[in-house]
């Protein structure tokens, strides 16, 4: 068992550099590159400054055709002069010291960047998973139970919807109706707290109307808040994003645990049971949920690998500025240093999420006995 | 002819009233819309010391029956329709499930086919056979647990207080059906029902198996065992009396001797026909023509009609009656009025 980890952490390294070299390739010959970009940025520039302009230290000639030697200062910059196997090797040795460099339009190191925001993403995330096991769980067994009810049917029809709506859809069709006067403005249009003291919700400045708690311009003043005030304004952010992120499994998990528990229930050990004299309660609730719960609990340890890529457009919908609203921008603006270190952070997020399944599989099952 | 002090227990039919009483039960399954019988009004008795055969091809009845007895018929689509099961005079069939619940495990046990499946993968051998303790006796886990290690030793596994903490899978097949009849034997129940308990047991491991049954009954101050097989040679070694089924009916009740020295129903020497001889070489076995018909297409008049070697012409349209023909012998056959085999 101990040789069948080694070997799955051992092949972790020929996966994160297949993924890294195919990714690394695709950043060198998409067009609309940061080389393009820049010199596109710098044509408009020098446009718009005029022809007689000609401004210091211009790398454009008066008929704005691009000397090479200045597109070659540019591809240097952008580490776009070397061939693309040595490239690769310095940024993969670099990325051996968790450099991951420096992005091209916040002119941060990388690695910070996704230290920010790497919590946020993970607390969305992981409550929303959290949310969804433990609604589709209880459900799940409870449409096992009740298979062919009106319950089960009527509880089939949301099923189905959660399954054919994508979280980030349902973002925006909920911000629609309840975040703006469409329907009812109850909640905050995205962000992960309020900005200035006119958005607060009335609870909040119930609680603070003795403090003064904004500036001149009527910005928020956050430290001056008390502890249940930010707590509130953190949860009120929450309530719909981690919601969207909870439809996104909520279906499947449902469905997941409701087969896997039919299935049991059927199994011959459940007979056994049965034949024992144990009481229906301990059957479903020890026999066959012990059993049914094996799919479900190995499903956590994919859980950050999840929670990361289904980050991209949630967080984009309700301007959370995450790990996926980073990872997205990021790939519109072709901030590859950014967009390589993502990617590198969730190819070993899933990779080790893997093992960390098979572990949890040999955990719980006591057949399971890797070789 | 068995008293208190003799060490080997026998039925006695004539004194001792049955401990298992089962009149003209009837198990329905639904199936679209109709409600076909997989078990058709069988009646048969158990008694003390007793160890019953049930007889019949795959399709016959026979799970549905030792089911209905646990009152285990899945429902739906199942459901015991009609008729009455008796445990020592008291009609099963009008307790609670709660009171049924101390019947199942406690006074009536059951072991299956499949020792591989019957048994809970992801817990211990060991938990599986202390919660039967605890479920019908209010002992701690310690005392369980001497108990379940004291039984698994008298079903013969060695070692047991190690193999107490090991899962099933750990086991083989016939350790596998031990440990179940471990289980099942634990509470000292006064019945043991065990439904092909061998069937998917090699040869050796089967004799073992039935042995162990028979050894463990004997123990048994009045216990008796039904054994459910399709197998007339593990009938022949291990049961006093048969019954044999076939299309969810009782088609002949008789003792071992003298069903096996002259049957009388067509179907019960088709399968004496059927069973390898070591007397005379055949090239092949015999087989009876065609096959169990299923649930939903059961032939008007005689069951067995579509089968039958000896058919007549009112078997196709006249169902026919159980004849007791005396000494605790039936069968159902018009070739007995006709006065052919009576
Ligand atoms: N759950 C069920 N649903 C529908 N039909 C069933 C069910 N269980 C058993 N039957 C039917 O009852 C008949 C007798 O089955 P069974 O008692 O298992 O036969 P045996 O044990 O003699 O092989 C079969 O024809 C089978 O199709
Ligand atoms: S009644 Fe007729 S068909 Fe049925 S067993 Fe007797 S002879 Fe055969
Ligand atoms: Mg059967």
């Amino acid at each position: 068992m101990t040789s069948y980890f080694i070997r799955r952490l051992l092949l972790i390294i020929p996966t994160f550099l297949g993924v890294t070299i195919i990714a690394f390739g695709i950043t060198r010959f998409l067009p609309g590159g940061p080389v393009e970009r820049e010199i596109m940025r710098m044509r408009m520039a020098t446009a718009s400054e005029g022809v007689g302009g000609g401004g210091a230290g211009s790398v454009l000639d008066p008929t704005s055709e691009m000397t090479e030697a200045a597109k070659k200062e540019i591809e240097k910059a952008f580490g776009f002069d070397k061939p693309i196997h040595v490239a690769y090797w310095d940024w993969l040795k670099r990325v051996c010291v968790l450099d991951f460099g420096t992005s091209y339009n916040f002119q941060e190191p990388v690695w910070n960047m996704i230290i920010d925001r790497f919590h946020i993403s993970l607390i969305f995330g992981s409550l929303g998973f959290l949310g969804a096991y433990l609604v589709s769980i209880p459900l799940g067994i409870f449409k096992a139970l009740r298979h062919g009810s009106y319950f089960d049917f009527g509880s089939s029809a949301i099923v189905f919807i959660g399954y054919s709506i994508p979280g980030w859809a349902l973002g925006v069709l909920l911000l629609t109706f309840l975040a703006t006067d469409r329907f009812a403005d109850i909640l905050p249009l995205g962000d992960i707290k309020t900005g200035s003291y006119q958005n607060l919700p009335q609870i909040i400045k119930d609680i603070e109307q003795d403090n003064v708690i904004y500036d001149d311009t009527g910005t928020l003043i956050w430290e001056k808040m008390s502890f249940t005030s930010k707590l509130i304004d953190r949860i009120y952010h929450m309530i719909l994003p981690v919601f969207c992120y909870m439809m996104g499994s909520f279906a499947s998990l449902t469905i997941l645990t409701k087969n896997s528990l039919m299935e049991n229930l059927g199994q011959d050990y459940v007979r056994t049971a049965f034949a024992k004299g144990l009481a229906p309660r301990r059957v479903i609730f020890v026999h066959t949920l012990r059993n049914s719960l094996i799919p479900l609990a190995t499903g956590l340890g994919h859980a950050l690998g999840y929670i990361m890529a289904g980050s991209y457009l949630i967080e984009m919908v309700f301007n959370i500025d995450g790990i996926g609203y980073l990872g997205f921008t990021s790939i519109l603006q072709r901030d590859y240093t950014v967009v390589m270190g993502i990617l590198s952070l969730n190819v070993m997020l899933t990779l080790f999420g893997n093992i960390f399944s098979d572990i949890l599989y040999a955990v719980i099952d006591p057949r399971i006995r890797f070789e | 002819m068995a008293t208190a002090e003799t060490s080997i227990q026998e039925p006695d039919y004539v004194n001792s009233p049955p401990t298992l009483q089962v009149r003209d039960l009837v198990v329905s399954f639904k199936v679209e819309n109709d409600f076909p019988r997989a078990v058709d009004g069988i009646s048969f008795d158990l008694y003390p010391n007793e160890v019953l055969g049930i007889v019949g091809e795959s399709g016959s009845g026979k799970s549905v029956t030792s089911l209905a007895i646990m009152r285990l018929i899945p429902d739906p689509p199942g459901k015991i329709a009609e008729g009455s099961i008796k445990l020592r005079g008291q009609e099963l069939l009008d307790i609670s499930y709660e009171e049924m619940r101390d019947v199942r495990g406690n006074e009536i046990a059951m072991i299956f086919q499949e020792p591989m499946t019957a048994l809970n993968p992801v817990f211990t051998v060991g938990m599986q056979v202390m919660e039967t303790i605890r479920t019908h006796e209010n002992v701690s886990k310690d005392e369980a647990r001497k108990r379940a290690i004291e039984m698994l030793t008298r079903v013969g596994i060695p070692d047991a207080a190690k193999r107490l903490k090991e899962y099933p899978h750990q086991f083989s097949g016939g350790m596998r059906q031990r440990a179940m009849i471990a289980m099942a034997l634990v509470c000292h129940p006064k019945i043991l029902i065990a439904d092909e308990p061998t069937t998917a047991l090699d040869v050796t491991t089967q004799a073992q198996i039935l042995d162990l049954m028979l050894e463990l009954k004997q123990k048994e101050e009045g216990a008796s065992i039904i054994l459910i097989t399709h197998d007339l040679a593990v009938v022949a070694e291990t049961c006093h009396r048969v019954v044999v089924m076939y299309g969810g009916k009782v088609q002949e009740v008789a003792t071992v001797e003298k069903l096996f020295a002259r049957p009388l129903h067509p179907y019960t020497k088709g399968l004496l026909a059927s069973l390898p001889s070591t007397h005379e070489k055949k090239d092949r076995l015999y087989t009876i023509p065609g096959n169990v018909p299923s649930i939903l297409q059961m032939p008007e008049g005689c069951r067995f009609c579509t089968r039958c070697s000896e058919v007549i012409d009112r078997c196709h349209t006249e169902e026919p009656k159980l004849h007791d023909i005396g000494n605790g012998r039936k069968v159902r056959c018009h070739l007995l009025e006709e006065g052919i085999n009576g």
